[in-house]
């Protein structure tokens, strides 16, 4: 009798010391949305609350109507496209030599990747900026230059993380197809990377996710506004101490969000061991 | 004779699948970084953009033992912002993953995905809307739950101490949800009989998290830990969003290493310096990993040993 008391306590202030955890954790996007949902005059009143008075959505239809948020749109999905194209690509065959071929040197080019998985790639930024504006071709202002760029950045993540799910597999399922006189593409298409999907996904994801949420590449970058992507355009809209987009800005930097956040909780349960798995196999 | 040319022919066609990835590599991390350690001998600057001339060590004797240049000064900060916030933060996330996992507990899955929303939003978005949102001097949502309560405003980027208080609530806020499922993850993983046999000997909860839950954590969570502990050093975009941007420094000053070689690089235009920062700061990291991958292997064979 006494113990169930306890249990009902106990089950009243966890949840509500979840319930107000939750509200606390929330309270910038549910400004946010509000904000992006009131018209702009309302910023400063006094008696401001989390339910708008007068819900509009004229924020969100300026952004189509004022601003190029489609383009922005658009160059981001480019970038992210080309880039999980190229970097899945490159890193999935070499994922696989170095989980399953033993060649000349693979011990050592596998350190070093380790080590340049560590570069916070900001700071050869400067050079490459400078390799990229003073080459034969500039690639400064194109879409070339960032995926480039990017799919570089995310090779070394795809290799290191793709190869340790590669280890995972038991390579007798390999030897056993090749008994049965499956050529070496039918035995890595057919059977290896139909095993490896959850990994691949993962990686994809991965991929997609840092290319929407990069921006310190793409302003600096991306000079011209016809090359803007979400993220540029989201850095130029930024209300200053007094300037009245703010509104505006709320609802461009949802709009900018509402993929990833989709993306990100349809896959959740992964996350965690899609980030980890790659930075421990050494 | 058969088998060693099978072998080769192997090894051949590994590097042949492998050289895509390895050349955009080569080409887009490796050979930066060699022109970085290259421009870091030279005075190349705004002034010097064709003209420049290898200086020898200069640049590497102003980064390290000139003592008021700016790079100590920021390595004690990234060294004190690292300790402090892996801190509170394995502390909160514990106590949180701790409660969301009490067995009196129903339905967590539904706080767990509220909880998981910062670490879903863009990094960059949730900064800016941070900036003005929560901390804008006029219409920040701190300042008018301050004006509503009586107090007088307060500007929440602008002195170095409450600008460093600021930009630690908005990392606790983005990196919380990382660790709080890492840490969950691993009192999952828990044998719930080690808790049983302890409540025979009547040991109080204190008890239990030191000698069981802790101890029992360390080996699963010291991967996801050791990485972020990295990318906490190598934080960049929150001080850079909220308080350096160019056209807009709030007036704290406030520098990490990482934002102190980007304002040197591409505000002040010191190409050389810069560059010879950025290369110090990759060899730390290397010695960094290189001395983490070590104590990982020890621990995880005593690890091994112990069972």
């Amino acid at each position: 009798m006494s113990n169930n008391t306890r249990k009902i306590i106990n089950r009243i202030w966890l949840h509500g010391f979840f319930i107000t955890l939750s509200f606390v954790t929330l309270i910038p996007v549910l400004y946010a949305l509000t904000i992006s949902l009131s018209s702009s005059n309302s910023l400063l009143s006094s008696d401001f609350s989390f339910i708008p008075k007068n819900i509009t959505l004229n924020n969100y239809a300026l952004l189509f109507t004022e601003y190029p948020i489609i383009r922005w749109f658009s160059n981001s999905f480019i970038l992210a496209i080309s880039t999980l194209g190229l970097a899945l690509g490159v890193s999935i065959p070499a994922a696989y030599a170095f989980s399953r071929r033993t060649f000349k040197g693979k011990q050592s080019v596998f350190k070093t990747l380790i080590l340049l998985n560590a570069f916070p790639t900001i700071l050869s930024m400067f050079a490459l900026w400078r390799l990229m504006s003073t080459g034969p071709v500039s690639l400064i202002n194109t879409k070339i230059g960032l995926v480039l760029i990017y799919a570089g950045t995310m090779a070394i993540f795809g290799i290191m993380n793709m190869k340790g799910y590669f280890d995972t597999i038991p390579i007798e399922i390999e030897e056993a197809a090749r008994i049965d006189g499956g050529t070496e593409f039918q035995i890595v298409s057919k059977i290896v990377l139909p095993l490896a999907k959850p990994s691949i996904i993962v990686t994809g994801v991965m991929i997609l996710i840092y290319v929407w949420n990069e921006y310190i590449f793409s302003i600096t970058f991306m000079t011209g506004s016809e090359n803007y992507t979400l993220a540029v355009g989201l850095y130029s809209l930024q209300a200053g101490e007094i300037s009245g987009s703010w509104p505006l800005f709320t609802a461009a930097a949802l709009f900018t969000s509402l993929p990833v956040l989709i993306i990100f909780l349809m896959v959740q349960r992964h996350m965690v061991s899609g980030l980890t798995v790659g930075g421990v196999k050494a | 004779m058969q088998k060693t040319k099978k072998m080769n022919h192997k090894g051949f066609s590994a590097v042949l699948i492998s050289l895509p990835a390895l050349l955009l590599i080569g080409l887009i991390i490796v050979f930066p970084i060699l022109y970085t350690f290259y421009i870091s001998f030279t005075n190349m600057n705004i002034y010097h953009w064709f003209t420049f001339e290898l200086i020898g060590f200069e640049n590497y004797r102003r980064v390290l033992f000139v003592l008021d240049s700016g790079f100590l000064r920021a390595l004690w900060m990234t060294i004190l912002w690292t300790v402090v916030n892996m801190s509170l933060q394995l502390v909160v996330a514990f106590i949180i993953a701790s409660l969301l996992n009490h067995r009196h507990m129903k339905f967590n899955g539904f706080y767990k995905t509220l909880l998981m929303i910062p670490w879903a939003i863009p990094g960059y978005v949730s900064i800016l809307l941070w900036r003005t949102g929560m901390f804008n001097t006029e219409f920040g949502l701190f300042n008018q739950w301050m004006r509503s309560l009586g107090f007088e405003t307060v500007q929440w980027l602008s002195g170095d101490i409450i600008a460093f208080i600021s930009v630690t609530v908005v990392n606790l806020w983005l990196a919380l949800p990382f660790m709080i499922m890492i840490m969950d993850g691993a009192l999952q993983s828990i044998d719930q009989s080690y808790y049983e046999a302890a409540d025979l000997e009547s040991a109080n909860v204190l008890q239990k998290a030191r000698l069981i839950t802790v101890p029992l954590m360390k080996p699963v969570i010291a991967p996801a830990v050791v990485i972020t502990i990295f990318t906490t050093f190598k934080q960049f975009d929150i001080i850079y969003l909220l308080i350096m941007q160019p056209a807009a420094r709030t007036g704290a000053n406030i520098h990490t290493i990482l934002t102190y070689a980007y304002e040197n690089a591409f505000i002040t235009s010191n190409y050389g310096y810069s560059s010879a920062i950025s290369i110090v700061i990759f060899m730390m990291l290397i010695g960094f990993t290189l001395g983490f991958n070590r104590q990982m292997r020890k621990g995880g064979i005593k690890h091994v040993e112990q069972h």
